[in-house]
């Protein structure tokens, strides 16, 4: 309901009278109305350029980065102001407690009927009870941050847990295997991110991902030398779709072509200087 | 034997006033009358009449009314506005006020580390601001990038990219986990965490 509402809401700009809309409202988002309706008139004329669709796959950090020798200096520093300005808290006090009342049994002049005690109830010191919990965190084994051997590992999408990780693909294109985004052609019928959708399952391992929206954030256009020209190919557009990696899913089923994960400063070395400068713009390295 | 009274009465009265009339002229019947009409009058008027009192029904209404008022204020007085229940989390608990608590001996600072700090706080600023503009150009740049994407697909056909325009329906709500300090353990069973639930239910 709420997405039908915001559907709603987002695409009734143009027309602020809509009452109870059915799925015709998909077809009236318009903006050039005028447009749309003599282009069905006259009939397109077919684009010289073959479309493709890629998908800019990304694997989110799942670790925090490490502090920067800045940011390391200014945690210690915030963390000595906040414990000067700090009050001692209810732990504290009840260990300054303890250690006064051991201290004052240590003393030779102790009369323990003078002590407002629990009588015979075993007192638990605040000491013990920290000592305790130091143990158990001991005896917890968290996983670790950093494993060499899975950063060098190119095809594990393990790798560089800190960073953000894009899949590359090596396709054929024009008979020569090249790493690029992993693309499909368009085909008639479906729309673009469809396309890109086909591509990613069109790869062996299982992924799963999320698109981000119907909107594709870049384009690549790629001219064929004039040898390749003819009437009805110029060349070819290439259009991504940034989707995020959900689930990794099982080891990777069946052949095809190597996949590998990559880091934004490493996509230099893969990716072909033109093709690089588009990709560089969208994918984010935060 | 009170009709004869009254005619001794009359007979008195009108002996009395006669002489008084003859004064006066030719009055007669009126000097006369004024005495006899309350005599006369005497027997027929109604409080002689010994009728018991009867009570008129703008009484119990009075009564009810004034009962009516004297319970719409009892109501008034009982209709208490219902107490707010307090946020616990808002209420300074007394003993943090306590002066005792403040016990951590507060070091002297040199004066060289104040100093540092200072700087270190200024470079710290820098530092960030930096990143922020980093961040914002970065953003743009992305923009830029999907809006001649946006163009060229437009050149292309018409379909697809009113296509390319539509909402994403499915897509919110988007969650995603953000990143932890350490990877998740594969194969990692939470123990059970027992607790008593000790938070205070208020009713209004």
């Amino acid at each position: 309901m709420a997405s039908r509402s915001l559907l709603q809401f987002l695409s009734g700009f143009s027309r602020p009278a809509v009452g109870n809309a059915s799925l015709r409202l998909f077809s009236s988002t318009s903006v050039c109305r005028a447009t749309l309706q003599t282009h069905n008139v006259i009939e397109r004329a077919p684009s010289p350029w073959t479309l493709m669709a890629a998908v800019c796959l990304q694997r989110l950090p799942v670790i925090s980065a490490d502090c920067s020798p800045i940011e390391q200096q200014f945690r210690q520093m915030m963390h000595q102001m906040e414990q000067e300005k700090s009050l001692l808290s209810d732990h504290e006090l009840q260990l300054l407690e303890d250690a006064e009342r051991m201290s004052r049994k240590q003393a030779d002049d102790y009369d323990s009927d003078r002590e407002d005690d629990h009588g015979d109830q075993e007192i638990v010191l605040a000491q013990d009870l920290e000592d305790s919990w130091e143990q158990k965190m001991k005896s917890f084994q968290p996983a670790l941050r950093v494993t060499a051997d899975a950063d060098q590992d190119l095809t594990s999408s393990e790798r560089c847990l800190a960073d953000s990780l894009v899949l590359l693909a090596e396709q054929q294109v024009g008979g020569e295997p090249l790493w690029l985004l992993p693309q499909a052609r368009w085909q008639e019928g479906e729309t673009l991110r469809q396309t890109a959708e086909r591509a990613l399952a069109s790869l062996p391992a299982g992924l799963k991902a999320t698109f981000l929206g119907n909107a594709p954030c870049g384009v690549y256009k790629f001219k064929l030398p004039q040898a390749a020209r003819t009437e009805s190919t110029v060349g070819t557009k290439v259009f991504f779709f940034k989707a995020v990696l959900s689930d990794c899913g099982g080891p990777p089923a069946g052949p095809g072509g190597p996949l590998l994960w990559a880091k934004k400063g490493e996509l230099r070395r893969y990716l072909k200087p033109a093709y690089m400068t588009k990709v560089d713009r969208f994918v984010l390295g935060l | 034997m009170s009709a004869a009274l009254s005619r001794g009465l009359c007979r008195a009265l009108s002996r009395h006033t006669a002489p008084s009339s003859l004064l006066l002229g030719g009055h007669h019947r009126a000097g006369l009358s004024p005495w006899f009409a309350p005599v006369m009058t005497l027997k027929t008027s109604a409080p002689l009449r010994a009728e018991p009192k009867k009570k008129k029904k703008v009484d119990p209404r009075r009564e009810h009314m004034l009962k009516e008022r004297m319970r719409k204020k009892l109501k008034k007085m009982e209709k208490v506005a219902p107490e707010f229940i307090p946020l616990d989390d808002l209420i300074t608990p007394t003993k943090c006020l306590d002066e005792t608590r403040l016990e951590r001996s507060a070091p002297r600072l040199s004066f060289g580390e104040s100093e540092g700090r200072a700087l270190l706080l200024k470079e710290w600023c820098r530092y960030k601001q930096e990143q922020h503009m980093a961040e914002v150009q970065a953003v743009e740049l992305a923009l830029e990038a999907q809006r001649e994407a946006l163009e060229e697909l437009k050149l292309e056909s018409e379909e697809l990219y009113q296509a390319a325009l539509k909402p994403d329906p499915l897509l919110f709500p988007f969650t995603h986990e953000g990143p932890a300090y350490t990877p998740p353990k594969s194969k990692y069973e939470a123990p059970d965490g027992k607790y008593n639930d000790i938070t205070k239910v208020y009713t209004q």
